[in-house]
């Protein structure tokens, strides 16, 4: 993770700012070399989408889902986003 | 019935013998935790108003006798009570009031649940960003859910989850105020108030119940609303209280009053009645308003009153409103210096419980029969 973002997750995390925690922690994702450290970075995106009641929760949650991170039904009465809406699914392999 | 207990057989004698529950009952820490589960656990106990959640998503941490509980408005317009604390460490889940924008994460692992209680994500629970393991299955982990019914805005709990169904539990309550079985509207921020007692929770139940005071410690009432203008109500194991004959609408210098609830019987022209539904919720209802107190006893000696007004229609006069929330404001701010004095009474020693006036204190003692023989049944249980 860049200094750049760490230091902007920091400061997210610091104001509570819920939406910059769910962009932030995804585009950690996107960055990531590891499929484990995106893994890591998707979990916090959704978690923190999840709290938000955020339309892009769903798309994290398929993302986790492809990637074999995530089980069980959606969550309950959030919004249906589509995948795209999140820049897609990438795969590691 | 057989009781054992010689002081509760006292206290269940007729009131014109009887005796009132002894000084323990007020004072000491181990009969607050016995009624905790004897008087509060096996019945319908109100925690609360649905109005303090009127929106979607709305949550209010509630201790109630020491346990922590969550009243929310779930998305799907439920109005529910959960244990306060998550299924993974026991941790407190909601802090201080707030809205719910989408999940209530736990602020220690982020598990988190929906507004309706079940368990929707476990992060990192099967190692570093794996979010499911096969052992965990979280559609048995959602929240503890607290039986409850919302009943004239009140929500009632029952803690034991075994009670009779509240319609059933309450149902000669429900029908002696059937008229009153219509909309009612909370007055909004004016018409809500809470005062702190120095004082056990039976005590302001016991104080409510009868008229005989009035005169004494509500002189301003008494200008119109004599105690020969008064008479008992008894609902044995259930409710008691007075009535009066005499109720005048407020109004203001314009002759403006409150809208009336419709289809009243005319016994209501001029009626009103007052109830302690037991254990815990003080409630009246007048043609023109009502209000329900729940009273949430914080340990032995101290109570608080959360105290909401009614009407009939959602729009009514602000003036009017907050002048009618400030008269009963004084008359319940009047009643707590007897509340306070009589928990102080209970460190006399030797005091018996007190008699009762045999033409008066009906409905007093009416709550103390009740308490006693729930007592004990409870203590008939255990051994």
């Amino acid at each position: 993770m860049s200094r750049t973002l760490d230091s902007a997750l920091c400061a997210a995390h610091a104001a509570g700012d819920l939406d910059a925690l769910v962009g932030l922690y995804h585009q950690a994702a996107t960055e990531a070399n590891a499929e484990d450290a995106a893994g890591f970075y998707l979990t916090h995106a959704y978690i923190f989408a999840l709290e938000r009641g955020d339309q892009r929760a769903d798309a994290l949650r398929d993302h986790l889902v492809f990637l074999g991170r995530e089980s069980g039904p959606p969550a309950p009465a959030l919004d249906q986003p589509t995948a795209a809406a999140m820049g897609g699914v990438r795969t590691w392999s | 019935m057989t009781v054992i207990d010689p002081i509760l057989a006292n206290v269940q004698k007729p009131t014109s013998q009887a005796r009132g529950l002894p000084n323990a009952h007020y004072t000491d820490a181990a009969a607050f935790a016995e009624e905790r589960d004897a008087l509060f656990g096996t019945g319908w106990a109100g925690l609360a108003v649905a109005s303090d959640v009127p929106q979607i998503g709305d949550a209010v941490p509630i201790t109630f006798l020491d346990m922590p509980l969550l009243l929310i408005r779930g998305r799907d317009n439920v109005v529910r009570v959960f244990q306060n604390i998550c299924r993974h460490r026991g941790m407190i889940l909601v802090e201080a009031p707030r809205r719910i924008e989408g999940a209530i994460r736990c602020p220690y692992h982020s598990w988190c649940y929906s507004t309706q209680g079940q368990l929707v994500a476990t992060p990192h629970v099967g190692g570093p960003g794996y979010n499911s393991h096969a052992e965990l299955d979280r559609t048995t982990l959602g929240l503890i859910e607290v039986r409850s019914h919302v009943w004239r805005d009140v929500v009632w709990i029952n803690l034991s989850g075994h009670a009779p169904d509240f319609e059933e539990a309450m149902a000669d309550v429900i029908a002696r105020w059937s008229d009153f079985e219509q909309p009612i509207h909370h007055g909004g921020a004016d018409s809500r108030f809470s005062l702190t007692v120095d004082g056990n929770w039976k005590l302001a139940i016991e104080n409510y119940c009868e008229s005989y005071h009035l005169p004494w410690v509500h002189p301003g009432l008494n200008s119109y609303s004599r105690l020969e203008d008064h008479y008992n109500i008894e609902m044995d194991g259930l409710a008691s209280g007075q009535g009066t004959l005499v109720y005048r609408q407020l109004r203001d210098e314009a002759g403006t009053t409150f809208p009336d609830f419709p289809g009243l019987d005319a016994k209501w022209d001029a009626g009103a009645e007052y109830l302690s539904v037991y254990p815990n919720v003080l409630m009246g209802v007048h043609r023109d308003h009502a209000f329900a107190i729940i009273l949430l006893p914080e340990g032995p000696g101290r109570t608080q009153e959360h105290v909401h007004l009614y009407y009939a229609a959602q729009d009514t006069d602000d003036a009017l409103r907050r002048r009618n929330a400030a008269q009963w404001k004084d008359v319940f701010e009047e009643d707590i210096f007897v509340v306070e004095g009589m928990q102080r009474g209970r460190r006399a020693p030797g005091f018996d419980g007190g008699r009762f006036s045999p033409a008066m204190d009906g409905p007093t003692h009416c709550f103390h029969r009740w308490a006693a023989g729930r007592l004990a049944q409870a203590r008939t249980v255990e051994a």
